[in-house]
């Protein structure tokens, strides 16, 4: 109950603080401005390609840092003593920040596809072997998302200044999440998005996990 | 005047045999690595009673509130609500209490309109409820013009409101005010404590925290005093300052136009003499005196003067001295 409660909360939050417009409408535009600056580079690439990589490496990024500052601002703020005053469970109000921003970001996500198919298919740059490779991406991607949305949860929930947090999750968040591809590289031979797919939901699980551990023992 | 261990508890006793307790601390303590934040308290709160809670900062104050409200459940000890220990049993006894505390935010984007809907919810109220009691809230608060603004346009007092609005919307048996009228102007102050007074009125069992003697004074059925994580006193104000004996200090009057008593000092008893105006002084008294048989004496001296007294009082000690007494009596 409380966690859809707060899911929606946050969702509402989003909506009113501008987060997700700037993240449905900016994403897409950066994709095309990118293939605008750079021409040379990118001929022949098709749009929706561009907007896989783009969106799933900025994505990540962006929402490691949300989380956990949203989560080390509103700590320090003390928000949640209110919430935690009342009959609620401590792991709802996490789980609902994580599927909040992950749910923004794959609609992000898709909005910027969407837009970048459409985009190919009128300018006729659609190539199959590029749609390969683009659903690759799209899933490889979304997989990471959830992995950076689970850390940027972790260093909001153990950092207690906001810079602090801003500068782990650009150093470390993205990154971290690429290791869902590594393997890739060392065995020839795997299924990169079932790889992806799997070690995204199993790590996502396990750091969500021992999020709602440390978070059930933080004394506000 | 510090109470030993010994007095401690018989306080607690004494407060043992009064069935209507609502909320009662036994024997709690409470470490934050090196420091002992809580030693040992022990306090009962009757219904319908407003418990004046006082103390330097780092006493321990929100540490005990924090205890009662649930946000700490890492302690040694009891605390019972309604004869129902804490302990693994909150599920039913959150929307018993109200919570303001000292520091608490608002997510930046929420209108106070959408905050409360969302804290009545969480307290159980259905959508009817939630409706009629935000309405109440805000009339009762004077906030009902701001109900759509967002909260980051609201002035500091209109904030306090918003805190003490929070508590107050699932009607709570129990109100726990951490600082409330810290930071807040006369005519504010004025408002809250009136409130205050009105909730309890209808049987809202209170304990609010402050380091404002004055407030505390106005308001409380009973006052803890809290000092390095003991209580050090339980009592109403009255008895508190009665029990308290600081220097005991006798007041004189004379009369217009006549001369002040003098050689009040060669009485053994007497520490000093405080000439306050042409007509009136302070006798200080030793401690540890019997004060009938000063009275006596003075009273012989004055005769053997003629003084011509208008005023004759022993003067209590203001709920201040009696808090500094304590406060200084354990950093000396």
């Amino acid at each position: 109950m409380s966690l859809k409660l707060f899911f929606f909360d946050e969702l509402k939050g989003y909506a009113k603080s501008k987060v997700m417009l700037v993240l449905w409408f900016g994403l897409p535009l950066l994709s095309f401005l990118i293939q605008f600056v750079n021409p040379a580079e990118l001929e022949g690439m098709p749009i929706s390609f561009l907007v896989a990589i783009v969106v799933s490496s900025i994505g990540g990024t962006l929402s490691v840092i949300m989380l956990s500052t949203t989560i080390v601002s509103e700590k320090n703020r003390h928000v949640y003593e209110l919430f935690l005053i009342r009959p609620v469970r401590r792991s709802s109000l996490i789980l609902a920040k994580f599927f909040a921003v992950y749910l923004c970001l794959v609609i992000a996500v898709s909005i910027s596809l969407t837009i970048g198919l459409l985009f190919d298919a009128i300018t006729g740059d659609l190539i199959e072997n590029y749609l390969n490779i683009t659903f690759e991406s799209l899933i490889v991607g979304i997989s990471s998302m959830a992995i950076t949305c689970s850390i940027g949860i972790m260093f909001g929930v153990l950092v207690s200044s906001v810079p602090l947090a801003a500068i782990l999750s650009v150093y470390l968040g993205s990154q971290l999440s690429s290791l869902i591809i590594l393997p890739t590289f060392f065995i020839p031979g795997l299924n990169t998005e079932v790889l992806a797919l799997t070690l995204g939901i199993t790590l996502t699980i396990v750091i969500m996990g021992i999020n709602i551990l440390l978070f059930n023992r933080k004394q506000f | 005047m510090v109470l030993n261990g010994k007095k401690s508890k018989d306080i607690a006793k004494k407060n043992d045999l009064n069935e209507d307790k609502l909320i009662e601390f036994r024997n709690v303590s409470k470490r934050y690595k090196e420091l002992l934040a809580l030693e040992n308290i022990s306090f009962t709160i009757q219904k319908g009673e407003i418990f004046g809670y006082i103390g330097p900062n780092g006493a321990g104050k929100t540490t005990t509130i924090k205890i009662l409200v649930g946000l700490i459940k890492d302690y040694k000890g009891n605390v019972y609500i309604n004869g129902i220990n804490t302990k693994n049993n909150w599920k039913n006894l959150h929307n018993l209490i109200g919570y303001h505390p000292q520091e608490a935010g608002f997510q930046e984007w929420r209108t106070i309109d959408h905050a409360f809907k969302t804290f009545g919810c969480l307290s159980g109220l259905n959508s009817e409820s939630i409706e009629k009691r935000i309405q109440e809230t805000l009339e009762l608060l004077n906030l009902s013009q701001e109900r759509y603004k967002k909260i980051t346009h609201l002035s500091g007092g209109m904030f306090q409101k918003l805190r003490l609005g929070q508590a107050l919307l699932h009607k709570p048996q129990i109100l726990v005010l951490d600082e409330p009228l810290s930071g807040l102007d006369p005519q504010m102050r004025y408002q809250f404590k009136k409130i205050i007074k009105e909730l309890a009125r209808s049987g809202t069992t209170i304990l609010f925290s402050s380091h404002i003697l004055s407030d505390v004074q106005d308001i409380a059925d009973k006052i803890g005093i809290l000092n390095q994580g003991q209580i050090k006193d339980i009592g109403s104000p009255e008895n508190l300052q009665n029990k308290f004996h600081i220097g005991n200090i006798i007041e004189l009057i004379v009369a217009e136009n006549t001369p002040l008593c003098e050689g009040l000092e060669d009485l053994s008893e007497i520490e000093y003499v405080e000439k306050v105006k042409l007509n009136k002084q302070l006798v200080h008294l030793k401690s540890e005196i019997n004060i009938d048989l000063v009275i006596y004496l003075i009273m012989n001296k004055l005769k053997e003067q003629n003084c011509k007294i208008r005023n004759f009082s022993l003067v209590k000690p203001s709920l201040e001295e009696v808090y500094l007494n304590y406060v200084r009596g354990e950093t000396k």
